[in-house]
């Protein structure tokens, strides 16, 4: 993966109500960078920063001490146009269908690009775009009410009205969380397909270790405050011993893979797909049969 | 810049200081049946005497309270052009309405006298004595005393069937709320300047379009709270709550000789700013 | 008190209270429009949204939260007095609720608009007049104040108390998007 570089964060900190008895430090030192169509997940728990973190990406925070470069723009610079940063990067908050407030679906999603000045065409093409790509009918639902929704279905109208914003980056805050898993699993292949296909940088914050595993393909962990490790999943979910230091859950896979091992059998433990890690266990079921006198000595 | 978002961080209800003073450690009912008689009988009178007693009062009890004075100079600091203003209106146009006393200046419409400049002096002043109080009873006491306080005062009520403790529950919840909803505020503000949203575009003569532009944060933050109301309702029903049912108190207070002596002074100094016939 | 409050007329009550009391401490609760005082207050509408959903009671209590808070947070001498700043409130959600039960059988839309109309008149006049009696403006600074904030005020308090309501009560007529044709 050796795109250029479109976040770079260097020692970044923040401080919330700086001099007052509330002083709270979000971050110190943080660092993080992320290269153009790279898709990175952030974990950590929660107080570590995450939020703040991200924030900064689309210029929510300004940068108190650090540096801030997204697709080479200094933030700390008071000019940047915010108009145009937000547009580039689309931040989806946390259960982002509270956002939604127009009556129309197709009102709602087109609420962005209409901000952005957009001629009514565009602002069609966009919003039939973005339908698309999270798998809403367009002709169908354009002129549905919003309220008539399902969870699943209003987080999609939320994405899509982020996405409809056509931003190069797409930044997500626990995209799946309190979904079903039948919205969960359509969500996490759209992000997929959203950073294969149409090349989006994407970045998600996640507690769910299976999504890590399954969708990012670098890992930042976050802990008071700043970076404390980042790597590939696989690098990430076999280094056990960090695992532990920072208090990082691993995806189930890897934790019954884990268990394998330490009752003998051979596995390779950074199997941590889903797939992958099912052929670990049958290839430790298939030796069951064969190799049954080590397995009943143990 | 980064702060611009950051309200509910902000936002204060309810600011208790604990500095551990005589007036903290009253017993709340006390406090907040004194403190309300003694702004009504302030806010009545209009005195000069009456109103300077008043103000040494609330400056006592401020001093009492040992909270820094900077809470309540506060108060007061960005009111000065309000008061200023307010002066001037009635010092030029109240005139007409108090012309009974001695007449200082007569000239086409403006006609200023003794008892206009006594509204004006006692409007200000009364401004400072209960920005004062008010600002030492909840600085002084925290919010869960508040309301309890307000739910033992009202019991009496009980009587006509006023729903004492309905009232006091729904101020509970109202103040439980409040930063619950900040925070949902906030990130709305966020999320939809996330999505281009900005405020204060249009000309600001143009009302609809303004209040229109508020729409991306109103409505969800309506729709928020009512939403949480329901999964409230449904929680309290399904543990079968009952409105009226009689309750018991983790907390209950009792009153001490010094609560007695706090009641006492604060009835006497209501009494005598409220019907005492000041000679000026 | 005809009846006594259900754990409905509770919650709503409380929660509205709370939004009062937010939009009193932050910079939410006034829009900027053309007022006399430069921006027209949206801190009473919960106290409308109160009694049309929920009755006089739920519309006097909102209201009375929403006075209450008005005046401890008040940092003008005319709302540091709580003659002005609480007992007007109190009527905001009761005449709202009035306004609205008059007209709710002839057209929802008409009697949550009308009713949110007259209430947002109910605060400022009443304010003004309490301000009148206490002798902080006199008939007509008060008549100048009605007039140029009180219909800005009570046109920004329609158009978000309909919006609101509508968009809870999920009614709506079958509109098409703004995007749904081509030009």
């Amino acid at each position: 993966m050796a795109g250029r570089p479109i976040i770079e964060i260097e020692n970044l900190s923040h401080t919330y109500m700086k001099g007052t008895p509330m002083e709270h430090v979000a971050l110190k030192g943080a660092n993080l960078f992320v290269e153009e169509g790279e898709c990175v997940a952030i974990i950590g728990h929660t107080g570590s920063g995450k939020s703040t973190l991200i924030q900064h990406f689309n210029g929510l925070m300004r940068p108190e001490s650090g540096k801030v470069l997204i697709d080479g723009e200094d933030l700390s610079n008071k000019k940047v146009n915010l108009k145009t940063l937000r547009q580039k990067v689309g931040l989806v908050f946390q259960n982002p269908e509270d956002q939604i407030f127009e009556k129309i679906i197709g009102d709602d999603i087109a609420y962005g690009p209409f901000k952005l000045g957009l001629p009514l065409k565009e602002v069609r093409e966009r919003v039939k775009w973005a339908m698309s790509v999270v798998g809403l009918d367009f002709e169908g639902m354009i002129d549905r009410q919003t309220f008539a929704l399902s969870g699943g279905q209003k987080r999609k109208v939320a994405l899509a009205g982020i996405l409809a914003l056509k931003p190069k980056i797409l930044v997500l805050d626990e995209p799946t969380a309190g979904l079903d898993p039948r919205s969960r699993n359509e969500l996490l292949d759209n992000i997929k397909r959203l950073n294969k296909e149409e090349k989006l940088t994407v970045i998600f914050v996640s507690h769910n270790m299976e999504e890590v595993a399954l969708l990012a393909d670098r890992v930042y962990v976050m802990a008071d405050g700043t970076d404390v490790l980042n790597g590939t999943p696989k690098e990430i979910f076999t280094d056990k011993e960090k695992l532990q230091r920072y208090h990082i859950g691993t995806p189930e896979s890897v934790q019954v893979l884990y268990r394998l091992t330490d009752l003998g059998y051979e596995v390779k433990t950074d199997a941590f797909s889903i797939t992958e890690a099912a052929n670990e266990i049958i290839k430790v079921l298939a030796c069951k049969k064969e190799c049954s006198k080590h397995v009943q000595r143990i | 810049m980064s702060s611009e978002f950051e309200i509910s961080k902000r936002i204060t209800i309810g600011q208790y200081v604990p500095t551990g003073s005589f007036i903290h450690r009253l017993d709340p009912r006390v406090k907040v049946f004194a403190f309300t008689i003694l702004v009504l009988a302030i806010a009545l009178n209009t005195s000069y005497i009456g109103n300077t007693i008043g103000l040494v009062l609330s400056l006592y009890l401020f001093w009492v309270s040992k909270i820094p004075i900077r809470y309540g100079l506060s108060g007061i600091i960005p009111a000065i052009p309000f008061i200023v203003i307010l002066a001037v209106l009635q010092l030029l146009f109240q005139g007409q309405l108090f012309s009974h006393g001695k007449v200082y200046v007569d000239y086409g419409f403006i006609l200023i006298t003794s008892e206009s400049i006594r509204l004006v002096v006692v409007s200000a002043v009364r401004f400072v004595e209960i920005i004062f109080l008010s600002s030492v009873l909840t600085l002084a006491t925290s919010t869960t005393e508040l309301t309890h306080s307000i739910q033992s005062l009202l019991s009496p009520l009980k009587k006509i069937k006023f729903p004492v403790h309905e009232i006091s529950l729904i101020t509970t919840i109202a103040i439980r709320f409040v930063p619950t909803f900040a925070i949902e505020m906030e990130k709305m503000m966020k999320a939809q300047a996330s999505r281009g949203a900005d405020f204060g575009t249009g000309g600001w003569w143009r009302i609809i379009q303004r209040t229109k532009e508020t729409f991306p944060i109103i409505i969800p933050l309506f729709n928020i709270a009512l939403s949480r109301a329901e999964d409230l309702i449904l929680a309290m029903e399904s543990r079968c709550y009952t409105p009226g049912g009689e309750r018991s108190s983790y907390t209950t207070y009792q009153i001490a000789a010094k609560d007695y002596l706090a009641l006492v002074t604060g009835l006497l100094f209501a009494i005598l700013l409220f019907a005492y016939p000041f000679p000026i | 008190m005809k009846k006594t409050l259900t754990v409905r007329d509770i919650v709503i009550a409380g929660v509205l209270g709370a939004v009062a009391i937010l939009l009193g401490v932050t910079r939410l609760g006034y829009i900027p429009v053309p007022t006399a005082a430069g921006n027209a207050t949206i801190m009473h509408i919960p106290a409308i949204i109160g009694g049309i959903m929920q009755g006089p009671v739920v519309g006097l209590i909102v209201g009375a939260i929403f006075g209450i808070s008005s005046f401890l947070n008040a940092t003008v001498p005319l709302f540091k007095d709580p003659m002005v700043a609480i007992l007007p409130r109190l009527f905001i959600g009761v005449v709202a609720w009035l306004v609205y039960v008059g007209l709710r059988r002839r057209n929802e839309y008409v009697a949550i608009a009308v009713s949110a109309f007259i209430g947002t008149l109910t605060n400022t006049v009443l304010v003004l007049v309490m301000a009148v009696i206490r002798n902080y403006f006199t008939v007509g600074v008060a008549w100048t104040v009605g007039i140029t904030n009180g219909i800005p005020e009570a046109i920004v308090g329609t158009i978000i108390t309909l919006a609101v309501v509508l968009a809870w009560k999920q009614i709506g007529k079958n509109q098409k998007s703004k995007i749904s044709k081509d030009m």
